[in-house]
């Protein structure tokens, strides 16, 4: 059979001591720059290029792919840690899992996370090897108005994010639209809300977001009630999964590494929605909605797993097609490049061993992710029996430095204050931040695809209805909605029969 | 007493910005690079980075600056330190900026130093795989038979895709619906997918595509046909001999950097140039590093400030500054 | 009938309806386009439009809520004003005074928010701090920063 011919070429390809070593280099590197708030995989990746310049490319590529998914590991132990989410899937995380934390059971969520991750870089890797080109060319389906209808889908779906208000929830996901609207129209140029500040024009700094509403608003909540009580349990019951634990897991894990596979294909930024899309499913799906956002091992374990394989499956059509899906993405195409490989279609017959090398090494990758994160799990809840006073200084410090440090911009700290403050008083209000951060994320996205959508159109709204994967993923939509209202009005409807009676 | 240390500190610094200019470089030096990691430009000059820093005996540091055709990192060397410690990689946007925009932040002529020329991209037309013409000949003549249903697909406004799309229409004299996309890599998803009918990129990009039978290919906008894609007719052969456009890049300091700090970086630059691994990929690329004696200074305002004319015709007949 | 209003509601929509009006105001300054070339300021303009219209309806079903609320909490002013002062020094100086010294001035003011931290305890963290991160960033992971800073070069 082809395909285990094909897995020999790769393992043979990594299994190496040069290139397994780098394969465990660009990990253990992922991990570090994934915990760290702010330095992040791409910078990384484009701080290390010019040294893989001497690699070998099979090795150069194995290592920046690692720490690529290396990061995605490492980005949810400081969500469900310190409530510090580094990039918009671990905000997902840190909903439920610094909740889990909250209440003593950090390791649980932390060993989800990995074991959630581990088991969809198995299964997504093996979608890489198994159909990686027909599923890279029927994803090229997806023009503008798809993306556009996927991203309502997204955005309408994610008020499942929010365990309050709903109406608030839609206020809190405009709001991060609006914000995201800030910096230069990438049609015209023109420059949007930067009230003259130059730093502005490239948009707001996502982590500076993500750190000010989440990390800093929870710091002074924190601060409000300090005198009355303690704010991290420090008794730690256990540091593994219980088999209850297990049992709960495993259908959010598989849900999630499903879904986050299929989102990964699209090269139009899907792999961005996919933890967001799980932990909708997860709450939709669970017969216990009521405890998401308040430590529901499902949130963590759903999008953990749906992160990872969408990472994983972005692959694929930057290895078959030669197309980036996101930065990270684009920088790796660079590589190629700059190793004297054209990235495109043919990789995959001019350079069998280098394709197969990379898919087997994310698979060993993974294996080694999982092997290092887990012992670590010990280490990292430790971390939580310091004292929240001498905690919270440690935070501000990484997120100062971590955002700082990003494009050496002061301008990305102070906006930390400023979102620190109205995350503050939004969340006092009862808002919630994760759908400001979902907004924020897909906002220029939504308005790019809905301008070439109607572009393409020449001006005709009709092609969202017209074209059939579009108009599907809008009825979804206002499905998504109805399912989300309906109990609310009907609950509402009870209550005031109630009060009547 | 206070002015007199005030004089002293004075002199402190203009003693230690004198040697900063003779020991120039003493720490790592910035290029900026006005496009998204990846991308064609940025490609070019992480090749030149790697032996510009063996010859600088210092560190590179590529940074990407994406936004606004440019015009966004572009302002932002023009407002560094003078100093050669950041500098700018920009192609032929350069040229063209002050014709799309009207409030730009600088003057590619006042605000820079050139430091020299390094390539000059050839560019290719392609179309999806199932667009009707078959020849550059039968794409002109279709696109001027149906100019409102095909779609041209561009980068961004002052992209070269945009800059190219625009010569081709003044040439055949026909305004074809224009789609833009944030940068190369979404556009040319869009065309593999079918989304849009056509469009006009720089080898670096549209080689790999082409080889691999996933774009059709109608012509080359070079006088000589490519050495990388032989079968590929120039578009003179094809008929339409006004239809040349060069991606060309050049390097650049913010005004003011001393003349020895710009004399080092172009020194540098041409003994990148001439590195053999650099010869190579270029060729890969489609492309090949300029002459050494366009890798300099006064070569490179030279073609600059003609560039600089003949973009602001182009872009003035077909309308296109707004 | 007797209704209880609800603090939150009418001042998360009242800020809702703020921010709708801020970036609608200003989106009015954008070339809106037509629906085939959508300008500049056509999308944020429903989107602020969307956000009044949600804000209006949180203000009103605050004026209408019947449940009882718990009591707004305490705002810690000290804390808040530490910490967010803080973060702004450190964007301030980490260029200037180079990473040790912003680090540790910023730390130690961060420390001093919260009410259980003496001087000489927030002293200690920063300096521990400050030290971790130097090892972390500058040595480890080699980020491009001076630990001191050109003003305190002579």
């Amino acid at each position: 059979m082809d395909l285990l011919a094909n897995l020999a070429l790769g393992f043979e390809t990594v299994l190496t001591p040069t290139n397994l070593l780098y394969c465990f280099v660009g990990c253990l590197l992922g991990t570090l720059v994934g915990v760290l708030p702010g330095i992040g995989p791409t910078a990384t990746i484009a701080m290390l290029l010019p040294i893989t310049f001497t690699f070998e490319p099979v090795t150069a590529l194995i290592m920046l792919a690692g720490i690529y998914y290396g990061a995605q590991y490492g980005g949810s132990t400081t969500a469900i840690l310190i409530n510090l989410p580094g990039e918009s899937s671990s905000a997902v995380t840190a909903i439920d899992g610094y909740q889990m934390a909250r209440q003593g059971r950090a390791g649980p969520a932390l060993a989800t996370a990995a074991l959630g991750s581990f088991f969809a870089g198995t299964v997504s890797t093996l979608v890489l090897a198994v159909a990686a080109p027909p599923l890279a060319r029927a994803a090229l389906n997806f023009g503008a108005p798809e993306y556009f209808s996927l991203i309502v889908l997204g955005l309408l779906a994610s008020i499942a994010l929010a365990h309050g208000s709903i109406l608030k929830a839609l206020g809190m996901i405009v709001i991060g639209l609006l914000l995201g609207m800030v910096g230069q129209d990438i049609y015209t140029g023109t420059p949007r809300f930067t009230f003259g500040f130059f730093e502005l024009y490239s948009g707001i700094n996502f982590v500076s977001v993500a750190v000010g509403v989440f990390g800093v608003a929870e710091i002074l909540r924190n601060l409000e009630h300090e005198t009355t009580r303690e704010v991290l349990v420090r008794k730690v019951s256990n540091l593994w999964l219980s088999r209850e634990d297990f049992r709960r897991i495993v259908a959010p894990v598989v849900r999630g590494t499903v879904l986050g596979s299929i989102l990964g294909i699209l090269p139009g930024g899907g792999h961005v929605l996919s933890s967001f899309a799980s932990y909708s499913l997860e709450k939709r799906s669970s017969s216990r909605p009521e405890e998401f956002g308040t430590g529901a091992i499902e949130g963590v374990a759903g999008p953990e797993s749906a992160n990872n394989a969408g990472a994983q499956t972005s692959f694929i059509p930057m290895l078959t097609l030669g197309i980036p899906a996101h930065p990270v993405m684009a920088l790796m195409i660079g590589a190629f490049i700059i190793q004297g490989i054209t990235p495109g279609p043919n990789v995959i017959r001019d350079e069998p061993a280098l394709f197969w090398g990379i898919i087997v090494s994310m698979w060993v990758g993974n294996l080694m992710l999982v092997m290092l994160n887990l012992p670590l799990i010990g280490v990292w809840v430790r971390l939580l029996t310091i004292p929240y006073r001498v905690l919270f200084p440690a935070i501000i410090a990484f997120a100062c430095i971590g955002t700082y440090s990003i494009s050496l911009n002061a301008f990305d700290v102070y906006a930390i204050v400023v979102f620190g403050i109205l995350g503050y008083v939004l969340i006092k209000f009862g808002c919630e931040p994760a759908p400001l951060l979902l907004g924020f994320v897909l906002g220029p996205l939504l308005e790019e695809h809905l301008r070439r959508a109607m572009i393409l159109s020449r001006g005709d709204p009709m092609i969202f209805l017209e074209r059939p994967i579009s108009a599907a993923l809008l009825a979804c939509a206002v499905a998504a909605v109805l399912v989300a209202v309906l109990p609310a009005v009907r609950k509402r409807r009870d209550e005031v029969f109630v009060e009547e009676d | 007493m206070p002015f007199r240390k005030t004089g002293a500190t004075l002199l402190a610094t203009l003693l230690a910005t004198g040697a900063l200019a003779q020991d120039y470089p003493t720490g790592p030096v910035t290029i900026v690079v006005p496009f998204a990691a990846g991308g064609p430009t940025d490609t070019v000059t992480r090749l030149i980075a790697e032996p510009m820093s063996a010859a600088l005996g210092q560190q590179i540091v590529v940074q990407n600056v994406a936004g606004a055709g440019g015009t966004l990192a572009a302002t932002q060397v023009a407002n560094a330190q003078p100093d050669g410690y950041t500098i700018l990689m920009h192609h032929i946007g350069m040229s063209t900026a002050p014709a799309l925009y009207d409030d730009l932040a600088y003057d590619p002529t006042e605000s820079f130093e050139t430091i020299g020329l390094v390539t000059i991209v050839p560019m290719t037309m392609i179309a999806r795989r199932d667009f009707e013409p078959d020849t550059f000949e039968e794409l002109v003549d279709y696109v001027t038979a149906n100019p409102d249903s095909v779609t041209y697909a561009n980068a961004g406004i002052g992209a070269a895709s945009h800059l190219c799309g625009l010569l081709f229409m003044d040439a055949i004299g026909v305004d074809v619906l224009t789609v833009p996309y944030q940068g190369t890599g979404p556009a040319m998803t869009d065309l593999l997918g079918g989304q849009v009918d056509f469009m006009c990129d720089q080898t670096t990009n549209t080689t790999g595509q082409i080889k691999g039978g996933e774009v059709k290919a109608y012509a080359v906008t070079t006088p000589e046909r490519l050495e990388s894609l032989p079968d590929l007719p120039t578009t003179a052969e094809a008929g339409l001999p006004d239809f040349q456009v060069g991606v060309w890049h050049g390097l650049y300091a913010p005004a003011g950097t001393p003349e020895e700090v710009v004399a080092t970086l172009s020194a540098a630059l041409q003994t990148a140039l001439e590195d053999e691994n650099v010869v190579t990929r270029f060729a890969e690329l489609g492309t090949a590093p300029v002459p050494l004696d366009q890798a300099t200074p006064e070569a490179h305002a030279r073609y600059l400030q003609e560039q600089i004319d003949l973009w602001g015709e182009v872009i003035a007949s077909a309308g296109a500054g707004d | 009938m007797q209704h209880r209003k609800s603090v939150r509601d009418i001042l998360s929509g009242l800020i809702f309806i703020g921010i709708a009006f801020a970036f609608g105001y200003a989106a009015t300054g954008y070339e809106r386009g037509t629906a085939l070339r959508m300008g500049p300021g056509y999308f944020p303009l429903v989107l602020a439009g969307v956000l009044g219209v949600i804000g209006l309806a949180v203000v009103i079903r605050g004026l209408l809520a019947r449940e009882e609320e718990p009591p707004l909490e305490r705002v810690p002013l000290r804390g808040i004003i530490l910490l967010l002062g803080a973060i702004a020094f450190f964007g301030m100086t980490v260029r200037g005074l180079g990473l040790v010294p912003a680090l540790f001035l910023t730390a130690t003011a961060s420390a001093l928010a919260s009410r259980n931290n003496s001087l000489l305890r927030a002293l200690l963290i920063a300096a521990a701090l400050t030290f971790l991160c130097t090892l972390i960033f500058i040595v480890g992971l080699g980020v491009p920063l001076a630990s001191f800073g050109p003003w305190l070069r002579f």
